[in-house]
């Protein structure tokens, strides 16, 4: 395994007008559990189907495990577990024949992962994928995929479109599996609280664009929540630093704001404030207030 | 490999059993009404296009349903390579093909041969085969389509128009579908990869993909000529819809009676027995000659040109051709017991090509009939049940037909036009001999109209070369008028020059746009195929005009594409290559490196970009 499972340097695709990748440079070290977040368009699909060289770049490089991602051979792919939100499976096998047909496909076929995982789902070898549940096709799917026993495990919204109880179930699944800890997780999903639960690493994707990557918890602290009892109206916007949100909320100034620190206190009080106060953000809050900073508008607006 | 083909015939099994069962019924059905096996080529060939669409619709379901790009990187990203996907997923709608396709066309003909006294030949044994690989060609080309981009979906589909033009029969009709199998499936190995819209990255891809697709832009260009043919017809201006056709041309001879084309053809006679003629053909009964076979049969052939059985309704007995015996094979009418076989003589002896069956001779029984085989033709004399020769033209000519004129009989073949003393075909059983000859003064291909009439001392005979005047296949329309002496000599005596109908530019639409496709058409058309004796024509000397217009166009099309490569991502080579192809092919292989190769995206570098060639 090499250092880095993804590298990529100066990664564009453009669809036609529209930059979906714009310079893109990545690397995402081995191991751990890795988020990618970013708001719809931010490019993460995009970015999975370059990797597994199913879209060519419009320009720059992409690596995946070491090889060009243009360049997979099919002893790469075997390498490489992808689940994306629509659990595609035959719906015309039973769970058995899928299950045993990728047995063969796949040389290093651990069944003891494939049953870990299967075990968290009330699914029965006999019947057909068409007739589980939305959940259990998702829990199935990653059964599957863990058993093959990949080296870097690619998970684009896995959990789309599930109830709460499948949710947790696919998480826990995952978290506790023996497979899902010795291979590369990389953790693509808009549920926070999922990232919050699995990811040691958490990638953000903004435009095309490498916005931040560290652990949550270190991205938490770099939003703070500030709120200022300021009579009339607030500062202009636009001179606040750093700022990802303001709301007005029954007389009082809510900011939330990016890599500010005590001073920040000076500011709303030069601007006013009879009182400040400020507490941390959950993860949730933290990556939606930065990631809407930049959310595209209509001019007027 | 094994599992992905096990699971895709699982996928369809219900499917495929059920348009089996259908198939089968309905076959039953026919078979029950009518002999399956000696249909019209007509019959054949709407079965033969409900196999194509049958494999044509799975393709594009089983295609379009992993063409979707999560379902398509789920097919793939998995540790086999692409083509084996491919092999398996494609044999399995194969397999499939062969039940519901091939099967019951087997198992109606093993009825046919086992339960009944109906001739079932070698031939009719390759209809399954037949079967299966038109809707696997129908079943790739689907895939074809649905999985490429759709811009360059023609360049399948062109593949199925050139099967259905293909001249070809028996084994080597066989041999052309499975060429044109070949070619698909290889198209949709090079087609079947993770990124199913780039263009072909190795040369023998881009040939592939790119000699169909010119041939496909090639067809839409003849059918945009078509559309604006209707347009003209719709206007009312169209050589063949005004009310009075133009003078001197094509078209005013086709719709004169046989009486006005003589006199067309004597006003232009210097002979000086004209104006006695003019009075003649007045008088007379002009007789038009006209051919009994419009297709010649093929020994082997996999359907019938012309029709092979025929009903003694006397001896209730329906005789019907055996390509494998070269006899006649009866069975009763009603009943269907078997009555045997009949050859040529008291020796039973075989025919020596297929037979077909004409009305019977001047002056013979109404239940008789005249065989026409090859050269000869032959007299089945229904009360003895016996097949003798009467007359044999010489060897390489091809008996078209019989004409009774006055008492005696014209007889049309492929080069020349017999007379027979009527007398002599009642008054024995023995071979007939010929009293005139007179060759065609033309090739049969363009002959449209062979009129006469019965001169004291012999015959004047009109024969008007027009049929195909309207396509730079046929020759510079004419029209002749010949005296056939009582005494064998045959002269010319008027040689009447028609125009044509239709401009140049309209006549030859079909080579200007592509000089190159418009030979690799031909050569399509004719692959594996015996030439067709009633097709030769003498084609019209080409005209210069034509000739600029097609290099013109090929010279556009050069300097275009040195436009264009310069904006697409190609190596050196490959851009060399395809500004030389534009310009030895012309307008459809400028579109095809358009379809082919996308306009570049902008700021794209070429960093990544993979040789076209």
């Amino acid at each position: 395994m090499t250092d880095h499972v993804i590298e990529t340097r100066a990664l564009t695709k453009r669809y036609g007008a529209k930059l979906a990748l714009d310079a893109l440079d990545l690397s995402i070290a081995a191991g751990r559990i890795h988020a990618i977040v970013g708001a719809n368009g931010a490019g993460k699909s995009t970015l999975f189907r370059i990797l597994l060289g199913f879209l060519p770049p419009t320009s720059g490089s992409a690596r995946i495990l070491g090889r060009d991602s243009q360049q997979l051979t099919p002893a790469d792919r075997g390498r490489i577990g992808f689940v994306n939100e629509e659990h595609t499976l035959p719906g015309w096998m039973r769970v058995s024949a899928v299950a045993a047909m990728q047995r063969r496909q796949y040389p290093r076929w651990n069944p003891r992962a494939y049953e870990e995982v299967i075990g968290h789902y009330h699914v029965l070898p006999e019947q057909k994928v068409g007739q589980l549940s939305r959940g259990e096709r998702a829990g199935f799917n990653l059964a599957l995929t863990l058993a093959q026993g990949p080296e870097l495990l690619v998970l684009d919204e896995p959990t789309l479109g599930l109830d709460v109880v499948a949710k947790r179930a696919f998480l826990e699944s995952l978290m506790y599996s023996s497979a899902a800890e010795s291979c590369t997780v990389i953790y693509c999903s808009h549920q926070m609280e999922e990232i919050e639960r699995v990811a040691e690493n958490l990638i953000i994707l903004e435009r095309g664009r490498l916005a931040h990557m560290s652990a949550p918890e270190e991205f938490c602290a770099r939003v703070t929540h500030w709120v200022a009892d300021i009579p009339f109206a607030g500062p202009p916007p636009a001179s606040v630093p750093g700022l990802l949100q303001v709301q007005r909320i029954d007389g009082l100034h809510h900011y939330l704001v990016l890599d500010q620190h005590d001073d920040f206190a000076q500011f709303l009080r030069g601007a006013g404030a009879r009182t400040v106060q400020s507490m941390p953000v959950s993860l949730d809050r933290a990556v939606n207030g930065f990631l809407a900073k930049n959310h595209a508008m209509p001019a007027a607006a | 490999m094994r599992d992905l083909f096990k699971a895709e015939l699982l996928r369809f099994r219900g499917w495929a059993l059920g348009a089996l069962a259908v198939h089968l019924l309905v076959l039953a059905f026919l078979a029950r009404v009518v002999d399956l096996a000696q249909q019209p080529v007509l019959v054949y060939r709407v079965f033969g296009g409900v196999d194509v669409l049958a494999g044509l619709l799975l393709g594009l379901y089983q295609m379009g349903s992993y063409r979707r790009p999560n379902t398509w990187l789920n097919l793939l990203h998995r540790p086999l390579a692409p083509a084996r996907i491919a092999a398996a997923l494609l044999g399995a709608g194969l397999a499939w093909l062969a039940v519901a396709v091939a099967l019951p066309v087997l198992l109606i003909g093993a009825y046919q041969a086992g339960l009944t006294a109906r001739v079932v030949d070698l031939r009719h044994w390759l209809l399954p085969l037949a079967a299966w690989l038109l809707a696997a060609c129908g079943y790739v080309a689907g895939a074809c389509c649905m999985l490429g981009p759709a811009r360059r979906a023609i360049a399948a589909l062109v593949l199925l128009v050139a099967l259905a033009t293909n001249q070809a029969s028996g084994v080597w009709a066989l041999l052309v579908q499975t060429l044109a199998l070949a070619w698909l499936a290889a198209m949709l190995l090079a087609s079947f990869k993770p990124d199913l819209s780039a263009a072909p990255r190795s040369p023998l891809a881009t040939v592939l993909l790119a000699v169909p697709l010119q041939a496909g832009v090639y067809l839409l260009i003849l059918l945009l000529e078509f559309g604006g043919q209707m347009v003209w017809i719709m206007q009312g201006s169209h050589p063949n819809n005004t009310e009075t056709p133009p003078p001197g041309g094509q078209n005013e001879t086709e719709r004169m009676t046989p009486q006005q084309r003589m006199l067309a053809g004597l006003a232009v006679s210097r002979a000086p027995q004209a104006p006695t003629w003019r009075e003649q053909v007045a008088l007379s009964e002009v007789v038009s000659i006209e051919p009994a076979l419009s297709g010649l049969p093929v020994r082997g052939a996999l359907t019938n040109a012309a029709p092979v059985d025929f009903d003694d309704t006397a001896q209730n007995v329906r005789w019907t051709f055996s390509h494998d015996r070269m006899r006649l094979v009866g069975y009763r009418i009603a009943g269907g017991r078997g009555v045997g076989t009949l050859g040529v003589g008291t020796t039973n002896g075989a025919f020596p090509a297929p037979a077909v069956a004409i009305a019977a001779l001047p002056g013979q029984p109404k239940d008789d009939r005249g065989l026409i085989a090859g050269n000869r033709l032959y007299h089945y004399i229904s009360e003895s049940r016996q097949i003798l020769p009467r007359i044999q033209l010489p060897p390489g000519e091809w008996l078209l037909g019989t004409t009774p004129v006055g008492e005696n009989l014209a007889v049309q073949s492929d080069r020349a036009l017999y007379f027979y003393d009527g007398r002599d075909i009642v008054a024995s059983e023995a071979p007939l001999r010929p009293r005139e000859r007179m060759p065609l003064p033309g090739a049969v291909g363009d002959l449209r109209d062979l009129d006469l009439i019965e001169l004291v001392d012999g015959y004047l005979v009109s024969a008007s070369f027009t049929t195909y005047a309207w396509v730079m296949d046929g020759t510079a329309p004419y029209q002749t008028l010949t005296w056939v002496h009582d005494d064998g000599r045959v002269e010319e005596v008027a040689r009447r020059a028609i125009a044509f109908d239709y401009p140049a530019w309209f006549r030859y639409q079909a080579w200007w746009p592509s000089p190159a496709l418009y030979a690799l058409r031909h050569a399509v058309t004719g692959l594996f195929a015996r030439p067709d004796p009633l097709q030769a024509t003498t084609p019209a000397p080409l005209p210069r005009g034509i000739r600029w217009l097609a290099g013109g166009l090929m010279l556009a099309s050069l300097l275009a594409a040195l436009w264009l490569v310069r904006r697409r991502e190609l190596s050196l080579p490959a851009k060399a290559a395809w500004v030389i192809v534009c310009g030895v092919i012309g307008l459809p292989a400028l579109a095809s490196l358009w379809l082919l190769y996308p306009a570049c995206e902008a700021g794209r570098l070429t960093m990544h970009a993979q040789p076209a060639i």
